[in-house]
This record gives structure tokens, sequence and C-alpha cells, in this order.
């Protein structure tokens, strides 16, 4: 049969048959905006984590001395060992309060991971005798001593009363002490101003540089803030730039709500002795950051034999994090494939009794001598068509449905081949389901065919 | 050469593990121009014989010729351009398909050869007028009588210039009005040339047709 007067047919068919097409295309809808929604989550998932991590740089290695066990129980008698902690890299600097267990991560609800932390030596009584605090001169051993390094910044985070501005009351925020390189460790940028400087720090000025959240809540506004002045510890510090808003990150330490002072500057005013700063080394090389973490440890054995430090790079976390949401997207994919399998059958009884239905009317067309080819070539156009109404239909829900899942706020990240890869999807199972039954007719002799009830 | 040589064909249906015969040795031939009435009661096997003669079933056992051609050697795909080509079926309870309308109906057999619908539709003007049914041709088959839908399948088996015209019980769902004006279109047909085989149960109905061949019991009886 010539494939015009084939496709005639088949509309002539889908016209008369309008019930039985919308009744057939709605487990296809179902199944098209599931595998829509559930790509659209899953990327949303993805970029989610990628956004998270788009300041950290994956060569960074941070370095940090962790209070033990022992030690926390005495450091928490008062004194501020406990809060104080390092600010790392954001999104890599892990807020490492006293008592966590070295190297703990989590974040956006992610698994627990082991960041990488490497305990280097054994621990002996001696270590819980003396408190060891990183220094500017540790990070300057490293810089010389380890190769393959391109940078590197010591930071520490601490919190404190903050006043000025709008505030009407002091108010408490993350305090970073932070030296000039550490910007452009960060990948940060600044909104307005000028980044604390090596003059700042080496004179222990007191500058101070926003993020955009505290700016926005001491000041109004960004501009407001610019070189005003606000009081840490009733000491006035002059604000000298705003950062970029850097949105959230992974272990909940945001540089959008958190003040940067130069890193003496903290040490001489607020802190003093009690700290526990980060030494954040950046590897000329991903490929060299093992190496790398091995050189750091013998570098620092060779001050403090016998300690332990806490080394976690960034590429793992990173990695771990990612992994994570592959077996969220594993997951959803295979919920995915359930959905269609069960929206299969359901569409595979519909196309089956609405076939069974017609396999008097495949009798009559192989008894006035249609080839099987053109019979099955009728059958399997309709069930795409009809698949394919359902499937753009299954795409155009999902698309109205993604406003209330948002509302759940869960991410969700539509694209055009998600929606591409559903429309394939509805119309293959729907035309395999479809055409299954059409060939198992198709193949009757025609009394058989005929004399079907 | 005969048009239908029919030799020794045995046909039986499977029920359960036995296999009870329907068909007994039947030798059957049809001439060219022919008009043969199949006459038999209820369950003789007159449709199995016909389904035969219209390649749509398959026999166990014997020979037949169609044209000269072997159909008991040919596979499904043949047997569906016999089908198409040399078959003009008229079945007991028209066979329409119910979603088409008449002229798209009867224009089915041409488009499976190939045609375009114009021309298959030029192609049936003058078998629409012959059998009245050309101010009908844009209804559906649930919009017809018994009279016309046996009319629209007439049409349907005469659209492809067939060899055979092969029509079981034509009249049986008619009342005796529409019944006779069917059997005299068959006569006409018969002189315009075509051949025609025909089943019936009624004696009557049998009459319209030039010989007539009894069958009971699934075996052919020797003519009068
Ligand atoms: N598909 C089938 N399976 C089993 N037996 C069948 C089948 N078709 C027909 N038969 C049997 O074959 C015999 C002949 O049937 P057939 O339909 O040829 O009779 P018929 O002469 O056409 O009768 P009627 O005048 O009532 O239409 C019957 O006894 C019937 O029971
Ligand atoms: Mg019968």
């Amino acid at each position: 049969m010539r494939m015009t007067e084939l496709l005639r047919l088949v509309f002539m068919n889908l016209a008369q048959n309008k019930f039985k097409v919308i009744l057939t295309s709605v487990g296809i809808v179902v199944g098209s905006a599931t595998i829509m929604l559930v790509l659209a989550i899953g990327t949303g998932g993805k970029v989610e984590v990628a956004e998270q991590f788009k300041n950290l740089n994956a060569g960074a290695i941070d370095i940090s001395y962790e209070v033990n066990a022992m030690e926390f129980e005495r450091g928490m008698g008062g004194n501020r060992g406990g809060m104080s902690g390092s600010v790392g890299l954001p999104g890599g600097g892990m807020p490492s309060a006293g008592g966590m267990p070295a190297g703990d991560f989590s974040g956006g609800g992610m698994p627990d991971f082991n960041g990488g932390g490497v305990p280097g030596f054994s621990g002996d009584e001696r270590m819980n005798q003396e408190k060891i605090v990183l220094s500017e001169d540790d990070m300057e051993d490293l810089t010389v001593f380890v190769p393959n390094i391109s940078d590197a910044t010591i930071s520490y985070t601490t919190s404190s009363d903050i006043e000025g501005g709008e505030l009407e009351e002091a108010s408490s925020y993350s305090i970073a002490g932070v030296k000039s390189n550490y910007m452009t460790i960060s990948n940060m940028s600044m909104a307005i101003g000028e980044f604390l400087s090596e003059e700042n720090d080496e004179n222990k000025e007191k500058y101070c540089v926003l993020g955009i959240t505290a700016a926005k809540e001491i000041f109004g506004s960004v501009y407001d803030a610019y070189e005003e002045v606000i009081y840490i510890d009733s000491r006035p510090y002059v604000v000298s730039g705003v950062l970029e808003e850097m949105g959230t990150v992974a272990s909940g330490i945001s540089p959008d709500t958190t003040v940067f002072i130069p890193y003496s500057t903290g040490i001489k005013y607020i802190t003093g002795d009690d700290v526990s700063p980060t030494i954040t080394v950046i590897a000329d090389d991903v490929d060299l950051v093992e190496q790398i973490i091995v050189d750091i440890e013998t570098v620092l054995s060779d001050s403090y034999a016998n300690a332990e430090f806490t080394i976690s790079d960034a590429g793992s976390k990173m990695e771990a994090a990612s992994k994570s949401n592959e077996t969220l997207q594993l997951l959803l994919v295979a919920m995915a494939v359930i959905v269609f399998i069960v929206g299969g059958i359901g569409i595979m009884n519909v196309l089956f009794v609405s076939v069974k239905e017609r396999t008097n009317e495949i009798g009559i067309l192989k008894a006035l001598g249609c080839s099987k080819k053109d019979i099955l070539l009728e059958f399997l156009l309709e069930a795409c068509f009809t698949s394919m109404l359902g499937a753009v239909l299954g795409v155009m829900v999902s698309l109205g449905i993604t406003p209330v899942v948002e509302s759940f706020s869960v991410r969700v990240e539509l694209s055009v081949q998600g929606a591409v890869l559903s429309v394939v999807f509805g119309v293959i199972t729907g035309s395999v389901f479809g055409f299954y039954p059409a060939y198992k007719a198709s193949t009757l002799i025609p009394v058989v065919a005929l004399n079907q009830e | 050469m005969s048009l239908i040589e029919i030799k020794h064909v045995n046909k039986g249906y499977k029920l359960g593990e036995e296999t009870v015969p329907v068909l007994k040795d039947i030798n059957f031939t049809v001439e060219k121009g022919e008009f043969v009435a199949i006459l038999g009661p209820s369950g003789s096997g007159k449709t199995t014989l016909m389904n035969i003669i219209g390649c749509m079933d398959v026999l166990d056992s014997g020979e037949y010729f169609l044209n000269g051609r072997a159909i008991h050697e040919m596979r499904e795909s043949e047997l569906t351009q016999v089908r198409n080509k040399e078959i003009g079926f008229i079945f007991q309870n028209y066979q329409l398909i119910p979603t088409y309308n008449v002229m798209q109906n009867i224009i089915m057999p041409l488009l499976m050869r190939g045609m375009i619908h114009k021309e298959a539709v030029a192609q049936c003007q003058d078998i629409v007028k012959l059998l009245g049914i050309d101010h009908r041709l844009g209804h559906r088959p649930n919009e017809l009588s018994g009279g016309q839908k046996q009319r629209v399948s007439i049409a349907r088996a005469l659209a492809s210039k067939p060899s055979i015209l092969l029509a079981d019980e034509p009249t049986g769902a008619l009342d005796t009005t529409s019944g006779q004006e069917v059997l005299k279109l068959f006569c006409e047909l018969n002189e315009m040339g075509n051949t025609i085989v025909m089943i019936t149960h009624d004696m009557n109905v049998a009459k319209s047709a030039k010989r007539i061949v009894k069958i009971i019991d699934g075996e052919l009886l020797a003519e009068q």
C-alpha cells in the first residue's frame, strides 16, 4: 500500500477512536511526565552539588590540628578552644569545632564521609600534654619544603559580637582571620572596594571585608557598608570592601555571612593564642595531591614529632559528594524505569484490548489481501502517533507540575534533552506495546482472525 | 483448464486429542463463467469449503488449483496476493470495517494493490451505480440497512475485478425482497461474465444458480 494511503487510514482510525486514543495516551502521559521530572530532579541535584563546589579549588589541601577527645573534655572547661575553628576555603574548610571527629564531613543531606583525613602518627601520651597551634612559620616551611605547591594561606574562624551600622544591638557573627591571598585562593571576588591587603595584616590594622549578607544585615545595602565602621568586640574596623554573593556551601559555612579581618589583627585583638588555624595549600596539579599530602606530613613531623594532623583535600570531597549524587540519580532512574514498566503494562493492557477488539478488522484486511507488512505498519503508526501525543502531553504535564515540586524546595532543572528523552521513551514504550498485539493478530490466518470474538 | 479444481480435499478441526473431519474427500470443479450454488444444511461444512476456495483457510490434505496455480503449496504471503487479485469474497455478515465510510470500504482492495485514492474511487464509479449505493458513499456501515451493507460488500468484492466471486449465504441476513434483489444482481453479474460460487441452505435461493451442488456431512453428492 502507498504510504500516503496508509497515513490516511491511520488518521481516519485515530479520528474515529478518539476516546481510545486518549485512554491509551494517559498511560504514556504519566510515564513521560515521570521520566521528565526524574531527569530534571536528578540534574537539579547535580547542579546543586556543582554549585556547592564551584568556589572550591580541586587542588586545595587543608591542614589543621584537631584537639583530641581527651583534650576536648578539658578544653570545654571554659576556654574558647572548642569554639574556634578553621575557615579553610568556602566549602572546603570544615567547621572543625573542638570535639568533632577528624574529617567528618556532612553537608546537604549527603552521607557522612571521611574527607581524606590522614592519621599520620600514632598518638602517645605526650601529644595530649601540649597544644599545637599551626602558625605562619609552618606555612612558610610548607611552601619552602613541599614541592609542586602554587600557593598557601592560613586562616581561622571564630565568632564575635558586632555593633555598628543599622544594628540596634550587638549580634554575633562568624569572623574569619585571613591572609590577603585568601580571596584569590577561594575564587571570591569583590562587589565593591578592596580585599584586605598585606600591609593591613603586617601592621595589624583594623580593617574588615564583609560577606554580602552580613553587609546588608548590618548596613542595609552594599553601598552603605563601604568605608563605614563596624565594632568587633567594641573595637572599630573600617569596611574596606564587600564580597560578591557566593551562595551557600556544603559544610554550612557561607562567606556571605562572614566578616573577614586580617589574620594578625584577629590574633592580636580577638582570639589571642586560642586559635586552631587551618593552612591551605594549593597543588600545582590535582594529580599530585596524594604525593603532596605525604610531603606535608614529612615536613610537619620535623616540627611536631608525634602530632596528628588532619589533612583533607578538596578533590576527594568533591568526588564523594558527586558520587553520592550519582547514587541518588541512579535511584531516580531506577524509579523511572519501574514507573515505565508499570505504566508500560497498563499501556499494553489498553492496547491489547483495543487490538483484540480490532482483530476482526485485521481479519478483514487479511481476507481482502492486505500484506502483513502493511497491517503492521498501520498499527505501528497508530501506536506511534498515539504515544507521541501522550508523550508530548506528558512533557507539558511535567512542566505544569514543576512549580509544585519546586515548592517543596526540590531543585528541578528542566532540559530539552530530558524532554526529548522522555518523548522518545514514551513513543518507544507505546509503539512496542502497541505493536506486539497487532503483530500477533497479523500472523493469524484470515479465518481465525475473523472468527475471534 | 478449469478455473477451480479441487481434488480429494480433506479438512478437520481438532477437538482435544481427536480430529473431527468436516470435509471428506471433496472433488469439485468450477469452469469460467459458471454460476454455482452449494446447497446444504447447517453444519454440513459449506463455510469451511468456501473458506478453502477463498484461500482463507488451509486444507489438511488434497490439492487445490486456481487458474492452474497450486494453492495448496503456497505460503501465506502468496495467498495474500491471490486473495487480493483473484478472489472477491462476500461474507455472510458483510465484514465491513466500521470506522471507514462506504467508499473507503469499497476501494480497500485497490489501495492494497498500491493504487492511489483518486484512481481507486474513479474505478469504482460504475460499480456503485450498478449497485445503487452511489448516494450512500459517505455513510459509515452502522448507518446502513442490511441490504445496503450487503451491496457494499458485493461492491467491494467486485471492485478488484476478481476471477471469481464467492458469496457465503448472501441472502441469509436479508428479508425476501432484498434477498431477491441480490440474487437478481448475481444473475446480471453472471451474464456480464463473472464466475460466481454461492453458498446457501435454501433450495429457493439455490435455484437462481445455473448449477447446484449438494453437500451433506462434509461430502459432496453427485450432481443431478
Ligand atoms: N473453528 C472451528 N473449530 C471447530 N469446529 C469447527 C470450526 N468451524 C466449524 N467447525 C465445525 O465444522 C462443521 C462445519 O461448519 P461450517 O461452518 O462449515 O458449517 P456450515 O455448513 O457453514 O453451517 P451453517 O449453514 O450453519 O453456516 C460444524 O460441525 C462446526 O461445528
Ligand atoms: Mg456457514
